[in-house]
């Protein structure tokens, strides 16, 4: 029972050791500026990964997140800077990105292009939107009180609110058994009665959501509406589902994996700039691990 | 000679091989039989190098060979033709058989390859365009490039593992007779088939394994049917089907003049309450299209025309889901890649088609959700320790039912069972159709879609002919005969 536990959630463990090779190895790891800064510095990545794991366990990609991120994150920027209550500004981006899934999921549904291709090219329209909203400049004058979303406690609830209504969705609704069975096998699913086109149209609005929720959080960050914000970040909500365990073949996986492993990415970022590695070898270190745990991941099977 | 002796394996204290003793003669064809899960695949997996035994030992003409080492054992000698292919579809005919072992120094020799094949496929009485890429051929054929490849590598030994389980019945006699050429050849083969009437016509001597324990080796003189049944289960089971008593109530289905061309034209059939109507026909005939068509499974390329009724009031499916709402189920032939849920247990893949009966506002009763897989389980003899184990760890016969089951949980007004019992051991096979025929006498419609003639002709009330897409004859059990449905068929 216990070693199926840990066998499951192999992340967590690793996560842990992590950290705990860190407070012993420094002084400045285990203190709660530290650790505040890296719950602020990854949030958006987790919950980044959190939409990125419906997609990928339903067997397909969604390489637009980025993307979104920087066109919601303008969105709600311009709209604050021009005044509009607050609310309606974080809602319009959130939306904006679910609104972005919506027409990823339309595509690859009714037109049967694959999801690389077509939210690689939404990756491209969706980066170009943002430069032309706003000349390629950085919208700045946002109220200070934007700022607080990006707390270190606001940045936590969300999060935590994000993943604990995704874990009852994949874990406790129909709809999220859906989304497993279309990953496992999309033909069994639709000779099933499951509505295939739908769970993967609505897989891409989530994925969306949380983009949108991501380039908010970015925006609340930076304190201001960045066309370049959200570069390569689907790369990294990638990078942390599958070493959380997800498979790419969709079907196997699961939300806490996605969790751990955006966690352990960032931790691992922050253990790096604790020890003063240069930036360049950062990358390497960061690409070196990746694999190792892809290598682990898949040996354990 | 193949002689494997004292063979045991076990996996973390379940004992899957108990023992057992093979003897394979150069020039015999050895049946080996068994139910699923008595360890037949574990003693070809030993004889392939795919898994080390715990105890044991293998000789190959008086040398003894090491464990664990595909490429050793095969080099000595023993080639597997496996159920799916390992052949590479866009390479050709030649390449394949050569793949891996390609002649010539730098560049490959073509033709020498081309004519090597050639030689090989002349000798096993078989013409083929050894030019051709492997993508365009018939099952039959690939699987004789399996063959052709085996010859190559000069194998002593050949294993079939279910080779005619996906071949239609004229490519199986054809294959049938490769086989005994290639023994009278002086090979040694090995054979498993669930189909007894092949063992019977091809196999010089059986090994029955049951419970992974040796229960029968010796030649095949004298072996009867029900013998080689008592082995392999260990009880009498009654292979006589269910005797159905006729009581058929008002029209369920009807399909008058339904096409989706160009697969499936004026197909016309009507299935009543408590009936078994089978579907009969060749590979190919277009049954399974036509199956679904009536669900709303093909793609809407197909012309449409014809109609549906559905208890008297016309219907039109656009999609499984529909179908399944309405109380049209259909339960696929082919298990492995349209029917299970590899990754998920036995419970969920029970459960995935009607999920949302146990939802209590939209959450999900895991307590509800259990009790009714558990029972519908119960009501297909699924046999699984826990409905918790992944579903690929059971047995074929077991995956048929749990696949049963899902459309079971809510017993539809017609069911579609395509080729039901295909890859299913006897004993499974028996209770599948005891389930069938419970169904039926409750009331339920049902459709049975069958290429073998026996279940045919045992189970269904009435039969339909299709061919070339078309229903072309109906008969009624007692006008029935295999003569009579074979030359409606082709």
């Amino acid at each position: 029972m216990i070693r199926r536990l840990i066998e499951r959630h192999a992340i967590f463990v690793v996560l842990l050791a992590e950290c705990v090779a860190l407070t012993l190895t420094t002084d400045a790891f285990l203190t709660s500026t530290n650790l505040s800064n890296v719950v602020r510095q990854n949030a958006f990545t987790a919950v980044l990964a959190a939409g990125m794991t419906f997609v990928i366990l339903s067997g397909a990609i969604d390489l637009s997140v980025g993307s979104i991120v920087g066109l919601a994150g303008v969105l709600c920027a311009d709209l604050m800077s021009r005044g509009v209550a607050g609310s309606l500004a974080v809602s319009v981006g959130v939306l904006s990105g679910a609104a972005i899934g919506a027409v990823n999921g339309f595509v690859v549904t009714k037109l049967r292009v694959p999801s690389f291709v077509v939210t690689l090219a939404m990756m491209l329209i969706a980066r170009g939107a943002a430069f032309k909203y706003t000349d390629a400049r950085t919208i700045t004058g946002l109220p200070e009180s934007f700022g607080v979303l990006s707390s270190g406690l606001a940045a936590s609830l969300i999060m935590a609110t994000v993943f604990a209504v995704s874990w009852v969705t994949l874990m406790r609704t129909a709809f999220g058994r859906h989304v497993y069975a279309v990953g496992g096998n999309a033909e069994a699913a639709s000779l099933s009665g499951v509505r295939v086109d739908r769970v993967q149209r609505r897989v891409f609005v989530i994925c969306g959501a949380c983009a949108g929720i991501a380039g908010v959080l970015v925006a609340s960050r930076l304190n201001a509406g960045y066309p370049r914000a959200g570069e390569f970040y689907e790369l990294d909500a990638i990078a942390a589902v599958v070493v959380g365990g997800t498979s790419l073949f969709g079907g196997r996986g699961s939300i806490w994996g996605a969790l751990g492993g955006a966690f352990f990415v960032g931790v691992l970022n922050n253990g790096l700039n604790l020890f003063r590695v240069s930036p360049y070898d950062q990358l390497m270190v960061k690409g070196a691990v990746l694999l190792l745990a892809a290598a682990l991941d898949r040996s354990r099977r | 000679m193949l002689v494997g002796r004292g063979l045991a394996k076990s996996y973390g204290g379940v004992t899957v091989l108990r023992d057992v003793d093979l003897t394979v003669q150069a020039g015999e064809i050895r049946a080996l039989l068994g139910e699923n899960g008595a360890g037949k695949s574990t003693l070809i997996k030993i004889l392939t190098g795919a898994i080390v035994p715990d105890r044991g030992q293998l000789e190959l003409g008086g040398d003894r060979l090491p464990f664990g080492d595909p490429l050793l054992l095969r080099g000595a000698g023993i080639s597997v033709v496996y159920q799916e292919f390992t052949l590479v579809p866009d390479l050709t005919v030649a390449e394949n058989v050569f793949l891996g072992r390609e002649p010539g120094r730098v560049l490959v020799d073509r033709s020498s390859m081309q004519r090597t094949t050639e030689r090989v496929f002349a000798d096993l009485g078989i013409t083929i365009d050894v030019r051709a890429p492997v993508r365009g051929l018939s099952v039959a054929h690939q699987q004789l490039v399996e063959i052709a490849r085996a010859m190559v590598f000069e194998a002593k030994m050949m294993i079939f593992d279910e080779p005619t389980a996906s071949l239609p019945a004229p490519d199986t006699q054809r294959f049938l007779a490769v086989v005994r050429r290639l023994r009278d050849r002086g090979l040694g083969i090995l054979y498993t088939s669930h189909r007894l009437e092949e063992v019977f016509s091809i196999a010089d001597s059986l090994t029955v394994l049951r419970d992974g324990e040796l229960v029968a080796s010796r030649s095949m003189k004298g072996v009867v049917r029900s013998d080689v049944i008592r082995w392999m289960v260990g009880r009498e089971v009654s292979e006589e089907f269910p005797i159905r008593q006729p009581h058929a109530g008002e029209v369920v289905f009807e399909a008058r003049q339904f096409s989706r061309l160009p697969r499936v034209r004026d197909v016309s059939v009507t299935v009543r309450r408590g009936e078994i109507v089978a579907l009969a026909g060749l590979m190919g005939a277009g049954r399974t299209a036509t199956a679904l068509g009536f669900i709303g499974a093909l793609h809407p390329v197909h012309k449409r025309g014809g109609q549906l009724l559905l208890n008297g009031a016309p219907a039109k499916f656009e999609s499984p889901t529909t179908a399944l709402a309405e109380g049209v189920a259909y339960v696929t032939e082919d298990r492995k890649s349209r029917g299970i849920f590899p990754l998920m247990t036995a419970e969920a893949n029970i459960t995935i088609a009607h999920l949302r009966r146990f939802a209590r506002r939209r959450w999900l009763s895991r307590r509800l959700e259990r009790s009714a897989a558990d029972q519908v389980a119960r009501d297909c003899r699924v046999r699984a320790s826990s409905l918790a184990q992944p579903v690929a760890t059971l047995s074929g016969g077991n995956q048929q039912k749990t696949l049963l089951a899902r459309f079971l949980l809510q017993p539809p007004r017609l069911l579609i069972v395509d080729e039901p019992t295909r890859g299913v051991d006897v004993g499974a096979r028996a209770e599948i159709y005891a389930v069938l025929d419970r169904l039926s006498r409750e009331g339920m419609a049902i459709l049975l879609i069958s290429s073998d003639l026996t279940e045919v002709l045992g189970l269904a009330d009435r039969i339909v002919v299709m061919r070339r897409g078309q229903t072309v004859l109906e008969m009624s059990r007692d006008e029935a005969t295999a003569e009579r449905v074979m030359s409606a068929a082709t």
